[in-house]
């Protein structure tokens, strides 16, 4: 393990060398979010934010992209993706979701070539979490406003300065690569930050989680998912926005005289997701659909992964039209 | 860094349609008989009886189907696809010919207990076009090379009417096989109909194949699952030895794309032979 301090005014130094080799991706305020962009050496980082509007799942797993072209003697892939990235800013929660969407697209038998050679070519140095909103609930779950899997390097803001950590080899060597843009931390700078992560800690909401997932599964027929779903508008944006949400569609579609395959998010909120040809469909109702969604999220992929698939990040809970709080349904399900 | 094709899971290999046959009056049930362009494809692609793959038509998409041929087929591969008027991939199928070129990937999910059918009699009951995967076990059971493994198989196969019968040549012909008693049915017979008469259900009943040492494959749409189930369990079977295979959308086919979940099995990594065991406890026994 590593430990430095970069002063916040050479960060655009630190993005510069990053991006004589690769791209550098920070958190740039757009007006009405903060998002995760790339950036060059001039541009303002902002480095006060509770978290992004989008989920880091695009950078790996994108909203569409095209697989590959047919031909006559088949189909032709699409080249895999080069060039290392640097992603800085993730919040821990939404590290933690790559941990989890590694199991998905990496298994050992169909490992995904797309998702792989993009987190093969990431360095992420997540940023610690000082301000959690009230949507916030990583602490409940499996998270810390500082955990640091998934991460390279977790960054704390402990004022003018970022605290570095290394957490991995690719951490430790990207840290030595820089050095010259490093400072050893002081002791007092390295008290500071347990004193920050701690004050973050004990900002965060708590709900009991893990009661209510033991009683999930004998409350697949209850009546509560209809009736707690009555004002769900289907419109699918709290998969669009959570980080560990992963379904998919491959489609061929031909445009401009080429037949190609086209990989694009999905999401299990909509009727059409499960509708097959013959008119059957699964899951007819929304309650059907909200129903899937929490059970796979906190029993399935416990039951197959091991984990459950919600980081806390809060997202799906401030972007509902309906108002619908995924903590609020998860308790209310489970009485 | 360049990667082979063949570690792509998303990627078609090219097929060739040698041969179409209409099997139904309705002639919406075609089965397409394909052979792999290339050798190393061909050599590649190794499957077992209940195993499925994805088709796919240039611009049109992609759809899972069973396999209908054996394994033992060494040269082609074959799919009986039923083509929906709302079926996309199943309707731009139909329309292609002979020597016309298809994707196809696969083969995915597990198979019909074949380690665990050996030694064992095996009772087929099937309806409607879900037979094709049955039809396959059937073909790969009857091979020289295999029919020691196997004791008796009884089969129970019926459709809405005879027209509407697949593999009607096979199906007469393994009426003269030693080994395998065959009760063809159709809901409702016509003119020139001398076979039986009845739904699956109700001539499960009356055939009452024995449940000792056996093995029962059933195949067929969720009602007459529901109602199949019965008659066997009151004959001695158990959950644990009635095997069906589940149909749901897929996209995929490996296991990533969230589409054809069951109760947190994946019919396309799972599946899509279950026993009914399973099923209990999946979906309380709805299937």
């Amino acid at each position: 393990m590593a430990l430095g301090v970069i002063s916040k005014e050479h960060l655009g130094k630190l993005i510069a060398a990053v991006s004589r080799t690769g791209r550098f991706l920070g958190p740039v305020d757009k007006g009405d979010g903060v998002c995760l962009t790339q950036v060059s050496a001039g541009d303002m980082l902002a480095l006060d934010y509770v978290n992004f509007i989008l989920p880091p799942k695009r950078m790996f797993f994108p909203r569409s992209e095209v697989i590959a072209t047919h031909g006559s003697d088949g189909m032709t892939a699409t080249p895999l993706p080069e060039g290392r990235v640097v992603l800085f800013g993730i919040r821990p929660c939404d590290v933690l979701s790559l941990v989890y969407l590694d199991k998905v697209f990496l298994d050992e038998k169909y490992a995904d070539p797309y998702y792989r050679s993009r987190r093969d070519n990431a360095v992420i140095i997540s940023l610690a979490c000082r301000q959690p909103a009230p949507t916030c609930f990583c602490t409940s779950i499996k998270g810390s406003p500082a955990g640091k899997a998934g991460a390279d390097i977790l960054a704390v803001d402990i004022g003018d300065v970022l605290l570095l950590e290394s957490v991995t080899a690719t951490g430790e060597a990207f840290m030595a690569e820089y050095g010259k843009l490093l400072d050893k931390p002081s002791a007092e700078q390295v008290s500071s930050r347990q004193a920050q992560v701690a004050a973050a800690d004990a900002k965060m909401a708590r709900v009991s989680i893990d009661q209510a997932t033991a009683k999930l599964r004998a409350r697949f027929d209850a009546a509560a998912w209809d009736e707690l779903t009555a004002r769900c508008l289907g419109c699918g944006v709290c998969t669009f926005l959570c980080p560990t949400c992963h379904c998919f569609g491959l489609y061929d579609e031909q445009v401009g005289g080429q037949n190609r395959r086209v990989r694009a998010q999905d999401a299990c909120a909509f009727p059409a997701f499960t509708l097959e040809a013959s008119g059957h469909n699964p899951r007819t109702r929304q309650g059907m659909r909200m129903r899937h969604r929490m059970m796979h999220k906190f029993c399935y992929t416990a039951e197959s992964f091991g984990e459950i698939f919600c980081v806390g990040c809060g997202r799906c809970i401030r972007s509902c039209p309906a108002n619908l709080d995924i903590r609020e349904t998860l308790t209310e399900v489970s009485k | 860094m360049s990667m082979c094709a063949s570690a792509n899971p998303y990627l078609a290999k090219p097929v060739t349609i040698e041969k179409i046959t209409v099997e139904n009056a309705a002639r919406d049930l075609k089965t397409f008989r394909l052979a792999f362009c290339s050798r190393a494809d061909r050599e590649a692609f190794k499957f077992d009886c209940g195993q499925f793959a994805m088709l796919s038509v240039g611009g049109a998409g992609e759809s899972p189907i069973g396999i209908a041929s054996s394994p033992l087929d060494a040269d082609y591969v074959e799919f009986t696809v039923k083509r929906y008027s709302t079926g996309v991939v199943s309707t731009a199928l139909h329309a292609m010919e002979e020597g016309e070129r298809l994707g196809l990937r696969g083969p995915y999910g597990n198979s019909y207990p074949l380690a665990a059918m050996e030694g064992r009699n095996v009772v087929i009951v099937s309806g409607g076009f879900a037979f094709t995967t049955l039809r396959s076990t059937i073909r790969y059971m009857l091979d020289g090379r295999n029919r020691s493994r196997f004791g008796s198989i009884t089969t129970i196969y019926g459709a809405r009417s005879p027209g509407e019968l697949l593999y009607k040549d096979e199906l007469k012909a393994w009426q003269d096989v030693d080994g395998i008693d065959m009760h063809v049915t159709v809901d409702k017979g016509e003119a020139g109909w001398t076979g039986r008469e009845g739904f699956v259900p109700t001539v499960l009943g009356e055939v009452k194949p024995s449940s000792a040492n056996a093995v029962a494959l059933v195949c067929g749409p969720p009602i007459m699952l529901k109602f199949t189930i019965k008659p066997l369990l009151d004959t001695g079977f158990v959950p644990e030895t009635i095997f069906t295979s589940l149909e749901r959308r897929m996209s995929c086919g490996i296991g990533k794309c969230g589409r054809c979940d069951i109760g947190g099995k994946y019919v396309c990594r799972d599946g899509p032979v279950f026993s009914f065991k399973q099923i209990q406890e999946l979906t309380g026994g709805q299937f």
